[in-house]
């Protein structure tokens, strides 16, 4: 099943291929293979931050998670697998030390953050503070 | 005036090219797919596959051979709350798509496929006949 996020697609290449150059749409595409690591898809609701980071192989408790003030930093390593091949006919995915760090808006409560790396994801949920949350505000007569 | 006309004609066939490319397009962001990133390692045993498949799990996974084809496929779940609003995407398709031409030499009957963390380690032998051998030298 494709989650609500993902079925949103805002790239800005759509569309260049029938009226522009093809090529240039390809490689747009194409470039995903020569990708920042990890990638990241980030997103609101009323009550919290949902920050999603691609990170494939990696150990969780290897992962550096830290929330100061609104800044959200991953760090890490990935290392290289297998070191007894003869020999490397193909070799597209990232391997070595990465930090990523995250602006997060500026409302967030950093005490109430929770992680959980699950299939190569590490998604952090950070709560918005609680008086900007929305809330129901009732008419008395 | 039959310049005219000729602009007009011309605009509106931009004009419904432009709706056509439009719903082409819309039509292949549905479809999109993400070729995830792998290396290929060969050893005296065969060959090894690693793919990046973050958020695929065991359950969304599917690896087909034909003939000499592995196609490898796996949609992404992020279980994402259904009020998210996205703000930033890198990532923008759930679906993950490879296909891989083996060589002969492999012997596609016996793929050893394990996940974890987002990460699919195939492991292809290669066939009996093909393994490297030492050959004996007789003295005469």
């Amino acid at each position: 099943m494709i989650s609500n996020m993902l079925r949103f697609s805002p790239s800005f290449f759509e569309g260049f291929d029938e009226v522009l150059a093809p090529e240039f749409a390809r490689i747009a595409r194409e470039s995903s293979r020569v990708r920042a690591y990890p990638q990241v898809n980030m997103g609101v609701t009323d009550k919290s931050v949902e920050v999603y980071l691609f990170t494939p192989g990696i150990d969780a408790s290897e992962l550096e998670v830290s929330l100061e003030k609104n800044l959200l930093s991953v760090a890490g390593e990935r290392k290289e697998d297998d070191l007894d091949k003869d020999a490397i006919h193909r070799r597209e995915r990232f391997a070595g030390k990465f930090k990523r760090t995250i602006a997060l808006p500026e409302d967030v409560d950093p005490d109430k953050t929770e992680a959980i790396y699950r299939d190569g994801v590490l998604h952090i949920s950070i709560a918005k503070k609680a008086e900007i949350q929305p809330r129901q505000i009732e008419v008395k007569v | 005036m039959t310049t005219n006309t000729g602009t007009e004609t011309a605009i509106k066939q931009a004009t419904s090219d432009m709706s056509k490319a439009q719903e082409n397009s819309n039509a292949r962001a549905q479809s999109l797919q993400l070729t995830p990133a792998a290396d290929i390692h060969e050893t005296n045993d065969g060959a090894v596959i690693y793919i990046d498949l973050p958020g695929v799990s065991k359950e969304s996974l599917d690896i087909n051979m034909d003939s000499d084809v592995l196609t490898v496929k796996g949609g992404v779940n992020l279980n994402t709350p259904d009020n998210l609003n996205p703000t930033y995407m890198d990532v923008h398709a759930g679906f993950y798509s490879r296909k891989f031409t083996l060589s002969p030499e492999l012997d596609s009957s016996k793929i050893d496929a394990k996940l974890k963390n987002g990460v699919l380690k195939l492991i292809i032998p290669r066939s009996e006949k093909h393994k490297p051998r030492k050959i004996e030298v007789k003295v005469a």
